[in-house]
């Protein structure tokens, strides 16, 4: 009998690997095994374990949409064993990935609907793919709003390609909103003086007060560090929005993305979860009904 | 670390018998292979070549900090390296030195060993490294395994910091599918508050753990160590001096010992009132 | 079809096992400890047993294990070689077997695991009746009877075993040893049922688990969990002879060469710090408590319709802090 082996990760060449930031790199891979390549269909949300040999695996999720059938989009952050070692690596070197993994954002479900996508730090990295197909998508979705937090001007990721969302997303009815963290930076009070509308100082829940949101016919989309969940969805609560039409995308500790090595299990003896599995993507509504979710 | 260039790695030895340094040396097989990708600039128990200077990609550093001299010698070398990785217990904890700490002052301790007159201006009560500097990693163990030095080293040539064992020595003898001698013998085992790393070698011999490898900073449940114990039938200060041998600076062990001296004071302060 | 095999007969079955494969059955290893080894007489093995202190999951997903090698030069991960060929347990009990089932469930989902899957198809499991003692509450979850997840089953009986056949494989055993089983009688039959009305009414220990996931639910605040997390240890032991427990850490080692070396998995627990720790310190189950809660928790929900507990009684029989498991499951349903 051959079953294949899950758990054998596949080579892909690293074709570009440039720095972000001082912590964050924007990497982009070339699945080398075409075969694989082609089983390798992903959606906004899900994420692969992208390895390298010698050191360990760690998730990270897919930060574009799918364009090309072997190509594929991470953002790293350097904190531990696994992502330092993928800083070290230059392009022509081989990460090795499993995947993908989790269930993604039902893109699909979301049709006819207005967006808004609010991310915190890093976790702008996976609702960039929900932003980049909704955007090849344009005519299947509503108003796209987005809320983007940061901590300061030289901590925001795709610096160029959200600057020009920020200026010039309304001409494809986007409204983007910047909030920053650190009071004193110069670049982001010049980004509010321009754009006081737009842009503001605080976490990323004041700029619900620049933004009216409306429940309405609105789905709410949130990724960000685990304390910003409960502040995000008690703005969304207040707006009424249905638990149900909010998505979350949430972190937890994992070894194997697959369901098997219980680091990301969550919840109560009624209601288990694994992260890597059933989510990464929950809704609020979830959350609800699973105890410890956020 | 880059490939190309070898990283300089010092070895220094403070207070301690210098077992762990020995048990690098041991590595002997393969100690040549290791050595040669090191540029060394200090090895205290290998050669009398020094680089009082050099700056360093390394430090492994043992011994506790037991006199001013020895505080002295740390500093300096905590100013020319990049990263300091602590061997063994000694340079952990103070180990089995600092088994008389918060219980007997420095003073009293030199009294009692050499008598009024000894000059003990140059000495410090025995700590680990960590209480007065920066320390990147830990390799517990008295003396410390062979194969989590490997493990360490090799680690860190590939460019990783080694991963930390940070569970107890209970879970090596399920690994091993040894019998519980706590549970089945009611032996004062101290397996389930000493870090892991040595493969439960004692229990698999039938031994007790003794604790060398030292408690788990901010996790080993000592209380309910002395509880179960003392459940057993064992005497409380038998107990506490067990866990006193390894653990006598662990935050959690000193805490212990204080409730208990204040209780036994207490105790002893209510029966002369009695009488 | 049932089948009796008369006891002068096991020996000659143990030979015709041999031939199978390797055969690994409960052999004592100490005052309180069984563990499954294997064996080469029937005189090793203890039928007897009451319980092993590691469960035989062991031998399908291991408690250390090299996942594969790797050589950065071949840029390959290459698989490790399962032995091949057949193995025997002998004298699986039925909570085992149903336990073994909850690991099914997490290792042969959707996308199932190789190594697991291959040990699984190569194994032959011959599961024995046992006697309950006062930490079985086996009863109670509804694993003290193994309907399949063997491929033979001996329940003994006056004159030797009374036996269940569980799948082609097992019948195969029957087939090929004919000589040595006879048909069931009608007596053998009665007797098989008395017996296991009486082993059914010999429990000692009893949990009422009707709700038992909603009564989880509502103690998330309860004070057990601290009261509980002041005891223990979190040293892991309940979790690594648990025979449902299933998480599992990954390691990567390399050689001196810095090219070669091995991704090694080993069995986790999740009392332990690292299960809920992310990086840059942040960890969802910090302390024991939420680790104590959350192994309660797991331990009491179900998988595709399975509880995750079968009640064997070793988590606390070999908890070092004596730490009960039907008893706070009890307190958490409020009772006395
Ligand atoms: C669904 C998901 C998507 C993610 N997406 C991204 C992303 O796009 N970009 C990014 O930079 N980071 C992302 N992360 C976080 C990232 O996985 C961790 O930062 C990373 O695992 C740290 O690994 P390390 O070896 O460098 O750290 P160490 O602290 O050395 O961790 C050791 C191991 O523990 C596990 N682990 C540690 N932290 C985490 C964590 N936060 N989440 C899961 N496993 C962990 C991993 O197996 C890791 O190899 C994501 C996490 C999840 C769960
Ligand atoms: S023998 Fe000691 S270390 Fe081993 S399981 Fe028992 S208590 Fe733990
Ligand atoms: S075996 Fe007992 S002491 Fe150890 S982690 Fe489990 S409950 Fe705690
Ligand atoms: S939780 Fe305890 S009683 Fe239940 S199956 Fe696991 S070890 Fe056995
Ligand atoms: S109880 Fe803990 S160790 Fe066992 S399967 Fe559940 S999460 Fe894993
Ligand atoms: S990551 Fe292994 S079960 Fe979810």
């Amino acid at each position: 009998m051959s079953v294949r082996n899950v758990l054998v990760p596949s080579p892909a060449r690293i074709l570009k690997s440039e720095d972000m930031t001082d912590i964050e790199k924007h990497i982009e891979l070339e699945i080398l095994d075409k075969e694989f390549a082609k089983r390798f269909v992903y959606k906004p949300g899900q994420f692969v374990e992208v390895g390298v040999m010698g050191v360990g695996e760690a998730p990270i999720s897919i930060c574009a949409a799918r364009k090309k059938e072997d190509l594929l989009e991470l953002c790293v952050r350097k904190v531990g064993r696994v992502t330092n070692a993928i800083h070290r690596l230059k392009p022509g070197d081989i990460l090795w990935i499993r995947g993908p993994y989790g269930n993604g954002f039902p893109m699909e479900n979301m049709e006819g609907s207005n967006l808004l996508l609010v991310a915190g730090g890093l976790g702008i990295a996976p609702l960039r793919g929900v932003l980049q197909y909704a955007l090849t998508n344009r005519e299947k979705y509503g108003t796209i709003t987005v809320m983007y937090g940061i901590r300061c001007y030289t901590a925001m990721l795709w610096r160029d390609e959200f600057l020009q969302l920020f200026y010039e997303g309304d001409k494809n009815n986007v409204e983007f909103f910047l909030s920053y963290e650190d009071p004193s930076d110069k670049q982001c009070y010049e980004l509010q003086c321009e754009r006081s509308d737009r842009c503001m100082s605080g976490v990323v829940t004041k700029l619900f007060e620049l933004k009216e949101v409306k429940p309405e016919n609105t789905y709410a989309v949130i990724c960000g560090p685990p304390i910003m969940y409960k502040f995000v969805v008690q703005e969304l609560m207040k707006r009424n929005f249905d638990p149900r039409k909010i998505y979350m995308t949430l972190e937890r500790r994992m070894k194997c993305g697959l369901g098997k090595c219980g680091h990301c299990i969550v919840g109560s003896g009624r209601n288990m979860k694994f992260v890597c599995k059933d989510g990464p993507v929950f809704t609020y509504w979830d959350a609800l009904m699973t105890k410890g979710m956020i | 670390m880059t490939n190309t260039q070898k990283p300089k790695i010092g070895i220094f030895s403070l207070t301690g018998c210098g077992g762990d340094q020995l048990m690098i040396l041991n590595l002997e097989p393969i100690l040549l292979d290791l050595l040669s990708r090191f540029e060394i600039k200090d090895f205290q128990e290998a050669s009398s070549y020094k680089e009082e200077e050099a700056e360093l990609d390394i430090a492994l550093v043992e011994g506790s900090v037991s006199t001013k001299t020895d505080l002295e010698k740390l500093k300096k070398i905590r100013e020319r390296s990049k990263m300091i990785i602590a061997i063994g217990d000694c340079a952990i904890g103070g180990c089995v030195q600092a088994m008389r700490n918060g219980q007997m002052s420095m003073e009293e301790r030199m009294r009692k060993v050499y008598g009024v007159d000894v000059d003990y201006y140059d000495v410090l009560e025995p700590k680990g490294i960590s209480s007065y500097v920066n320390v990147e990693l830990e390799i517990p163990g008295c003396p410390i395994e062979k194969s989590q030095v490997l493990h360490a080293i090799t680690s860190l040539l590939h460019g990783d910091m080694p991963e930390e064992i940070d569970y107890p020595v209970c879970v090596e003898c399920k690994l091993n599918g040894y019998p519980c001698l706590l549970v089945e013998k009611g032996l004062p085992c101290l397996g389930p508050i000493i870090t892991a790393g040595c493969d439960a070698r004692c229990p698999g011999l039938g031994l007790d753990c003794i604790g060398c490898r030292g408690p788990i900073r901010d996790e080993s449940n000592v209380a309910a160590e002395l509880e179960v114990l003392l459940e057993k039938g064992y005497d409380e200060e038998y107990i506490l001096n067990r866990l006193r041998f390894f653990g006598g600076n662990f935050e959690d062990i000193q805490k212990l010992t204080k409730r208990i001296s204040e209780k036994s004071k207490g105790r002893r302060n209510s029966h002369e009132e009695d009488s | 079809m049932y089948k009796v095999l008369p006891k002068e007969n096991l020996q000659s079955l143990f030979e015709g096992l041999r031939k199978i494969g390797d055969v690994y059955a409960p052999v004592k290893i100490s005052g309180l400890s069984h563990d499954f080894r294997k064996v080469n007489s029937i005189s090793e093995v203890d039928l007897e047993y009451t319980r092993t202190m590691i469960p035989p999951k062991k031998f399908f997903v291991k408690p250390r294990e090299t996942l594969f090698e790797f050589d950065e030069e071949k840029l390959q991960y290459a698989e490790v070689q399962n032995g091949g060929g057949l193995n025997v347990i002998l004298g699986m009990h039925a909570c085992d077997i149903n336990g073994l089932k909850v690991i099914d469930a997490a290792y042969i989902n959707e996308n199932p695991d190789k190594y697991y899957m291959q040990r699984r198809e190569s194994t032959l499991i011959i599961g024995v009746s046992c006697t309950p003692d006062e930490y079985c509450f086996c009863r109670s979850m509804g694993a003290d009877y193994a309907v399949d997840g063997f491929d033979l089953f001996l329940h003994e009986i006056g004159r030797g075993y009374f036996v269940r056949i569980g799948s082609e494989k097992g019948l195969r055993v029957i087939e090929e040893n004919s000589s040595l089983f006879e048909d069931a009688s009608k007596e053998d039959i009665e007797e098989f049922k008395e017996n296991e009305r009486r082993k059914a009414e010999s429990f000692k220990l009893e949990l009422d688990i009707s709700g038992l996931q909603d009564m989880l639910d509502l103690a998330w605040d309860h004070p057990v969990w601290e009261e509980t997390a002041e005891e223990c240890f979190g040293c892991g032991t309940c979790n690594l002879v648990c025979p449902t427990c299933r998480c599992y850490d990954v390691a990567d080692y390399v050689e001196l060469d810095l090219k070669r070396g091995e991704r090694l998995r080993r069995w986790d627990s999740c009392m332990l710090r690292k299960h809920g720790l992310v990086a840059g310190g942040l960890n969802f189950r910090p302390t024991r408590v939420e680790r104590l809660r959350n192994r309660f928790n797991c331990k009491g929900s179900l998988v595709n319709g399975l509880l995750n507990c079968v009640g064997c009684g070793r988590c606390t029989l070999y908890c070092p802090a004596e730490i009960d498991f039907v008893k706070i499951m009890k307190r958490i349903r409020g009772e006395p």
